[in-house]
């Protein structure tokens, strides 16, 4: 990120005051969102997401697995995000570590909930074959190819569009296994469920600048924020998930109205998020 | 443009199309014959003794080609010119650059451009205009007139023996930029003309177009009253740090902003469909969505980018006709 002169800093923040900001946008606007699935074709389901100059790729890897012994009726899910070098020359070699480790732990708490597997966004108890015995491990990981703010609602937007992308291969247990044995499986190749992503939250991140909170903050404007709240609300107006970032403390009354706001950009946010994958995923059956 | 990703519904898709056919129609009819790409031969007379510039090399007794792009010849001079190529710069190019360091007597700043280039302390006019050299006292105050990061306006004075790109800001209408907003485009697509400064008199903006791809559109400021300013700034300094924020915290208003937003979109439009960036081009594009009455966030919306390519299709066959 280049440095901002005082000049360009007065103007950034005078534009949010106003309500105006340098492309024009209102400050509960979103970027045009792009969404491209199936880039990578030997993962079960992927997705790439362009927000602005934002650009993010998640991909969805399903596994045969066995369930914890805590949860024996839920599958599993890891998120893994890795920051590529080309996004930033800060990010080569481990200097982007910091911020994958980061944001996968953000989305691992938008997403999956507590450690409890409570008010997961993602429901864990349909990818459960064999209770107690198999089970299906979802591995997604996510690139960033390019940054320009607003990371993590990029992220979590391609990774919905890559679970709505996921086929799930069926799969045939062999009758009569008993007791401890491991049960006989016969994973089909030509049979796929669809993962069922009407429950996945969007994440919305509300930056603080000055007086006022904006939506989907391009990396200048983030230079100038003095606190960030993301937030992760599915289609029933539900918050499965929340996250602070920032140095500046927020008043409890702050956060309760900048919660609010969110639900109320999600509900335009999940309604253009659907249109564009299936958008999308017609352009990808051409 | 590279990998254009807006989504366009059926129509748009058919009109975008079209117009585009349109423009390399026009335009295929000029310099078809003289693309080369790598390890083409180029045709020379090799009687008039050809002299091989950049991009050609010598092989088997022919001229064949190392780069892709257009073949250009002067004279007995024959080169390839690429299409894309980094900002080179040229004595007299008008550049918009960043401060990155204060150097003793110099200010380095980044201007797209493999090194950096350098502004000396010598080549700028003194703040209060009065004609004197400048002072170890001067130089102790470099930082008040430029400081790190600041964006700068200026001209490029040519490479020195040591191979350093040196920068002139003698004439009031080069130096600090404040007010605005800075772009950043690709630099192939900024042609050098005559006229770089824009000031639009009815928006009340300032248009810069640098040679190296950066594009300063910004609040409307008097050359004169930079001066005036300064001065004032400088007295305040001594008195209190607070008044002196207060003016630096100078507020656009809402409409000035409007104008500003609307001119940094049209650029921004014009750069990612890959259309040469001129000052005409740029009004032009303005005055459609002003007179259409597009709201200025749909300017970066597919209706739009669909009517400035049908636009810029018009404006090129206009221009053939006429010749």
């Amino acid at each position: 990120m280049v440095g901002l002169s005082l000049g360009e800093k007065h103007f950034i923040q005078g534009g949010i005051a106003q309500d105006l900001r340098s492309d024009a946008r209102k400050r509960l606007t979103y970027r045009p969102i792009y969404v491209e699935t199936g880039v990578i074709p030997q993962a079960n389901g992927s997705a790439a997401v362009k927000m602005g100059a934002t650009e993010v790729i998640a991909s969805v890897k399903a596994e045969l697995g066995k369930p914890t012994s805590l949860h024996p009726d839920k599958g599993k899910v890891a998120i893994f995000v890795d920051c590529s070098p080309t996004a930033a020359p800060a990010f080569e070699g481990r200097g982007g570590e910091e911020l994958s480790a980061e944001l996968s732990t953000s989305l691992q708490q938008c997403l999956l909930g507590g450690k409890s597997g409570a008010g997961a966004g993602i429901d864990l108890s349909s990818l459960s074959v064999v209770e107690g015995k198999i089970c299906w491990d979802l591995y997604i990981d996510c690139l960033v190819v390019s940054t320009d703010g607003n990371l993590l609602d990029a992220l979590g937007a391609a990774i919905k569009a890559a679970l709505s992308n996921t086929g799930i291969p069926r799969v045939q247990v062999a009758a009569g296994a008993t007791g401890d044995e491991q049960p006989e499986v016969d994973i089909s190749d030509e049979e796929f469920l669809q993962f069922d992503t009407s429950g996945v939250p969007v994440i919305i991140t509300l930056t603080q600048v000055g007086k006022h909170y904006i939506v989907d903050a391009t990396a200048e404007e983030e230079s100038q924020m003095s606190s960030a709240i993301s937030v992760s609300v599915n289609r029933h107006g539900r918050i499965c998930g929340m996250t602070k970032r920032g140095g500046a403390g927020l008043d409890p009354s702050v956060i309760l109205d900048m919660i609010s706001v969110a639900k109320f950009v999600s509900e335009q946010l999940i309604i253009k998020l659907d249109s564009e994958i299936s958008a999308a995923e017609a352009r990808e059956e051409e | 443009m590279r990998g254009l990703q807006i989504s366009l519904n059926q129509t748009q898709k058919i009109r975008f199309d079209r117009a585009l056919e349109k423009i390399e129609s026009l335009s295929s009819k000029s310099n078809s014959n003289a693309t080369v790409t790598v390890a083409d031969s180029i045709p020379v007379n090799f009687e008039d003794g050809v002299l091989k510039g950049h991009g050609t090399s010598e092989r088997d007794g022919e001229v064949v080609a190392t780069l892709c792009g257009v073949v250009e010849r002067v004279n007995k001079l024959v080169y390839v010119r690429t299409l894309r190529a980094r900002y080179k710069p040229e004595t007299g190019d008008i550049i918009v650059g960043r401060v990155i360091e204060i150097a003793p007597k110099r200010w380095r700043l980044e201007i797209n451009y493999s090194q950096d280039a350098v502004l000396m302390l010598s080549s700028m006019n003194l703040p209060d205009g009065v004609q004197r050299r400048w002072t170890a006292v001067d130089e102790l105050n470099m930082r008040s007139i430029f400081e790190e990061n600041d964006i700068v306006c200026a001209e490029v004075r040519g490479f020195q023996h040591d191979g350093s790109l040196h920068l002139q800001a003698r004439s009031q209408k080069y130096g600090k930029l404040e007010r605005g907003q800075l772009l950043t485009v690709p630099p192939y697509l900024v042609k050098r003309r005559k006229q770089h400064f824009l000031q639009l008199e009815k928006y009340g903006i300032d248009l810069v177009l640098g040679c190296n791809g950066f594009i300063w559109v910004g609040e409307h400021v008097e050359a004169m009253d930079n001066i005036v300013k300064d001065l004032v700034s400088k007295s305040e300094q001594q008195s209190s740090v607070t008044t002196l924020n207060e003016q630096k915290h100078h507020q656009s208003p809402l409409e000035t902003r409007q104008n500003i937003c609307r001119t940094a979109n049209a650029v921004r439009v014009l750069s990612a469909l890959g259309f040469n960036i001129s000052i005409e081009v740029i009004t032009q594009t303005v005055e459609l969505s002003s007179s259409l009455n597009i709201d200025i966030h749909d300017m970066l919306g597919a209706e739009f980018y669909v009517l400035v390519a049908e636009a810029e299709a018009e404006r090129r066959s206009l221009l053939t006709k006429k010749k």
